[in-house]
């Protein structure tokens, strides 16, 4: 392989570790909120807001259902509203985090609400406000969940953002399709598959031992 | 404006409600769980009046179902009543707003069958988390938390999880979180339903500690006769959303009005006859029978020299069948099954003798 390769390479993975940094990132801190809401606003709920919870259950179920590739060419106008081109590793940022957002925002949901509701009842006991339960207690109780559910969607966000190459976004999947698939180069489309297995084996692992660490409930005297 | 509400205030000839001797009192209170889409109404609770006096810990019993968790949770407005009032300390909170009710909350401590831990939180993390709740500085919470892990007997616990601990220090952080605001009333939920008998006795043992030694008023619901026998100034029975009975613990236990009731304390005061008695007993004495008698002994009688009595100056013999001595409510109450012979003048002595003690007996049949 030659060096100017190996430099593509290397540049690849720092596009794809950017894009997926950024659209996890982002994709966190507005799924949060968002995960959170859902998981409260049903009726009888600390925010009980049902229509809205319906309507942005909808909502989120509407994107999540959208096929990423379709998603990524649908919204080019407001890509190119955001970060001002609808090329480039840059705006490739849009979509990604727009699939990342309802995502984590649903896993989010599916940890907060396996938090015991004994406990929610125990903070409403002490005059807790519910702004304080979120804080207090469904967050921190949710979070060894919500780790290994942030994990999940970084693996799921390495996996698409293989995709945005389709619009020029940079990144390992564009690398191996122009140039393993198209230029015929196979070795550059197995290091580039190679990359990728050590990056989802090391993230994986990582938030494995973290939530691990985060979980205070195996413990044994 | 917050002038104590009193109901007898205008009415003229009627005994007063001593309404200010009350931590909390229930006047007619109803709940009615409006129904889910396509059922009914639940009614909960119905006429609900109790009143529980200040320092004194007054157990709800009742079987699942019977109202008992609903009963609790209007107490700090977990719940609302849908009917009557609630008076905590003279004050109507029955139309409290939620915010109203959260300051409220905090003069008022919960603990919870499954103790409610928060799992990711240390032992002084969740004994400090109501005080998180209200503002308190840190360097109160620090000493106050100490103090309180001191008080349950914890202290060297502060730094472990919730999930190292057995199920009766995991009641006693529940115990510590529920004092850290110093409120007035504890509300306990089932709170040693899932201890053993041993642990149960600990755990009843710190509550009676706390309600004498900070003059806490406890309210309490169990399924479980034990635990109203053992620390309960007062008892009431529930069942179907209703009160059946309710009175001084040992009055209730000695003295069981309704049915509910005396099935209740007959698990704890009951003495059952031997089996093979149980299968020969007929309600007629035939010549050469043998009566059996139920003697029950309540408060200063229970010490009552009887068998040595009836023995002695009666000169009759006493056949001790099956007997039991317990304490209700820190008063000793015991029962005990005698044979004695049926025929007088014997059997007439013996009863004036047993009379002359202010003993209750009862005869349950005859045997040969």
């Amino acid at each position: 392989m030659s060096p100017e390769i190996i430099r593509l390479i290397i540049q690849a993975t720092g596009d794809t570790l950017l894009m997926v940094a950024v659209a996890a990132g982002l994709g966190t801190v507005f799924g949060l909120p968002l995960g959170v809401f859902l998981a409260t606003s049903k009726r009888g709920e600390l925010f009980a807001a049902p229509v809205v919870n319906a309507v942005l259950g909808a909502l989120v179920n509407a994107t999540r259902s959208t096929p990423f590739i379709i998603l990524v060419v649908a919204i080019i106008p407001f890509t190119r509203l955001i970060a001002g081109t609808s090329i480039g590793t840059n705006a490739a940022m849009v979509p990604l985090t727009l699939a990342a957002t309802p995502f984590i925002a649903r896993l989010i949901e599916g940890a907060i609400r396996e938090v015991d509701q004994g406990l929610v009842e125990a903070a409403r006991s002490m005059g807790a406000t519910p702004l304080q339960i979120v804080r207090k207690v469904l967050v921190p109780e949710a979070l060894p969940a919500i780790t290994l559910g942030l994990t999940l969607a970084i693996v799921s966000l390495l996996g698409f953002s293989a995709m945005v190459g389709a619009v020029g976004g940079g990144g390992l999947g564009d690398l191996g399709i122009r140039y393993g698939y198209q230029r015929f180069m196979p070795d550059v489309m197995g290091v580039v598959v190679a990359v990728l297995i050590v990056l989802v084996q090391t993230v994986q692992s990582i938030g494995d031992r973290l939530a691990r660490r985060l979980n205070k409930r195996l413990r044994h005297a | 404006m917050n002038a104590p509400l009193r109901r007898d205030a205008f009415s003229v000839g009627a005994a007063p409600i001593p309404i200010a001797a009350a931590a909390i009192r229930f006047e007619n209170v109803g709940k009615v769980f409006p129904g889910r889409s396509g059922q009914g109404s639940v009614t909960a609770l119905e006429g609900i009046d109790l009143a529980v006096p200040q320092g004194s810990i007054l157990g709800v019993i009742g079987r699942s179902g019977a109202g008992k968790s609903t009963l609790i949770r209007l107490v700090n407005g977990l719940e609302r009543a849908t009917s009557g009032r609630i008076l905590l300390e003279d004050e109507d909170v029955t139309g409290l707003t939620e915010a109203g009710w959260r300051a409220r909350r905090r003069t008022t401590g919960m603990i919870f069958q499954h103790f409610n831990l928060l799992s990711s939180r240390t032992v002084f993390d969740n004994v400090a988390l109501p005080l998180e709740i209200a503002g308190t500085a840190k360097a109160e919470i620090k000493a106050r938390v100490e103090t309180l892990l001191d008080l349950v007997g914890l202290s060297d616990k502060s730094g472990r999880y919730p999930a190292e601990l057995s199920g009766g220090q995991k009641q006693r952080v529940g115990i510590a979180r529920a004092l850290a605001t110093e409120p007035k009333v504890l509300l306990c939920d089932e709170a040693t339903s899932a201890l053993d008998p041993e642990t149960t006795q600990s755990i009843l043992a710190l509550l009676k500690r706390v309600n004498r030694e900070l003059g806490l008023t406890i309210l309490l619901i169990t399924h479980e006769i034990p635990v109203i026998k053992e620390i309960c100034d007062r008892v009431a029975v529930i069942e179907g959303g209703r009160i059946v009975e309710e009175g001084e613990t040992f009055q209730v236990f000695t003295r069981p009005q309704h049915p509910t009731t005396a099935r209740f304390v007959e698990t704890v005061t009951g003495v059952e006859l031997p089996a093979h008695l149980a299968d020969r007993i007929r309600p007629t004495a035939k010549a050469g029978d043998n009566a059996i008698l139920r003697i029950t002994f309540t408060g200063e009688n229970a010490t009552a020299p009887v068998i040595s009595r009836l023995s002695s100056v009666v000169g009759v013999d006493v056949n001790i069948l099956a007997g039991r001595i317990d304490a209700i409510a820190g008063q000793p109450f015991g029962s005990l099954l005698v044979s004695v012979p049926a025929r007088d003048p014997e059997f007439s002595a013996v009863l004036g003798a047993l009379k002359s003690l202010d003993l209750k007996a009862e005869v349950l049949g005859h045997v040969s």
